[in-house]
């Protein structure tokens, strides 16, 4: 049959590498020399993606983190992170599709303080309608400290 | 102000006209002009102003999702993917990492990015394989292929 334009797809063929080779491999290689790395504890600062709050922050330990609510947790209880979502550190990442296990990472971090913020004005008006709103809004605001980021050496 | 009495009521006038014009000055003291100092121009000044903060609010929130979507795809060009393809192959990966993250981690940890982009591509090469099917002709007497010989 004659080649024409709808022979071949526009995209350039690509080889991709064989499905169960590449288990043996990941499984092998690259699972062993990350627990490795874990286990010997060869990592510098690790960081984290977390979704809390229904934001997702990327923090590190010693990091604050501002929260635009109210959290129902008195000031210096320590609270444990469980939506991780990306761990990393110099060497390695462990990306979670989409979350990573509990027994896997563990996110600590402490309330500490709890304020409003600053009296945010809304204003609306509308010229030659005598229509004018004034509120002002000081929504509460909770303060975090991370404490700690730590992974432990159960991958699979 | 207390007024003790009607009469007395009727009669009483504003004493506390300092601390009125002062509260609408003091959110003018740092424009430009006499309408930091003037209240008759500093009460329509601020009055604009707070209406305008009050609107930028909620652009805010677009300014920034569209500066992070530009930080994104400068990022994925770098690596050797547009951006389109970057976060629809990264959702059908099943990482829901939102633009924010993204971006930030485009910035900080360029190693992580270059990983995040390397399975983006690997997941759009496996979604064109899979596009293109077996390879075999259809079934059926109308969607038949009629092979000419030359």
């Amino acid at each position: 049959v004659a080649k024409t334009s709808l022979t071949s797809p526009p995209w350039p063929e690509v080889k991709l590498p064989d499905p169960v080779e590449e288990a043996k491999y990941h499984a092998a290689e690259v699972v062993r020399k990350v627990n490795g790395l874990i286990s010997a504890g060869e990592y510098g600062r690790l960081f984290a993606v977390v979704h809390f709050a229904s934001k997702q922050w990327k923090i590190t330990s010693e990091d604050l983190i501002m929260i635009d609510n109210i959290l129902e947790a008195e000031c210096g209880d320590r609270i444990r992170m469980e939506k991780v979502l990306l761990v990393g550190a110099d060497d390695f990442t462990l990306i979670g599709r989409p979350l990573l296990g509990k027994d896997l990472v563990r996110v600590e971090a402490t309330v500490i303080e709890k304020t409003e913020s600053w009296p945010k004005v809304n204003v609306h008006f509308w010229r030659r309608h005598n229509f004018q709103r004034k509120k002002i809004i000081a929504n509460p605001q909770t303060v975090l400290r991370i404490n700690s980021i730590e992974i432990y050496p159960c991958l699979s | 102000m207390v007024v003790l009495s009607a009469a007395r009521w009727v009669r009483s006038r504003l004493s506390d006209r300092f601390w009125r014009v002062q509260e609408v000055l003091k959110n003018a003291r740092h424009f430009r002009g006499r309408k930091n100092r003037c209240y008759k121009l500093a009460v329509r000044s601020v009055r604009r102003a707070f209406v305008r903060s009050t609107k930028a609010r909620k652009e805010k929130k677009r300014f920034l999702r569209a500066l992070w979507i530009t930080r994104i795809e400068a990022a994925s060009l770098e690596h050797g993917l547009k951006y389109p393809a970057f976060i629809s192959n990264l959702l059908k990966s099943q990482v829901e990492l939102n633009r924010k993250v993204l971006a930030d981690l485009a910035i900080y940890e360029p190693k992580t990015f270059k990983s995040l982009a390397a399975l983006a591509q690997r997941r759009r090469q496996e979604g064109f394989l899979a596009a293109l099917g077996d390879g075999k002709e259809p079934e059926g007497i109308f969607s038949r292929i009629v092979h000419q010989h030359y």
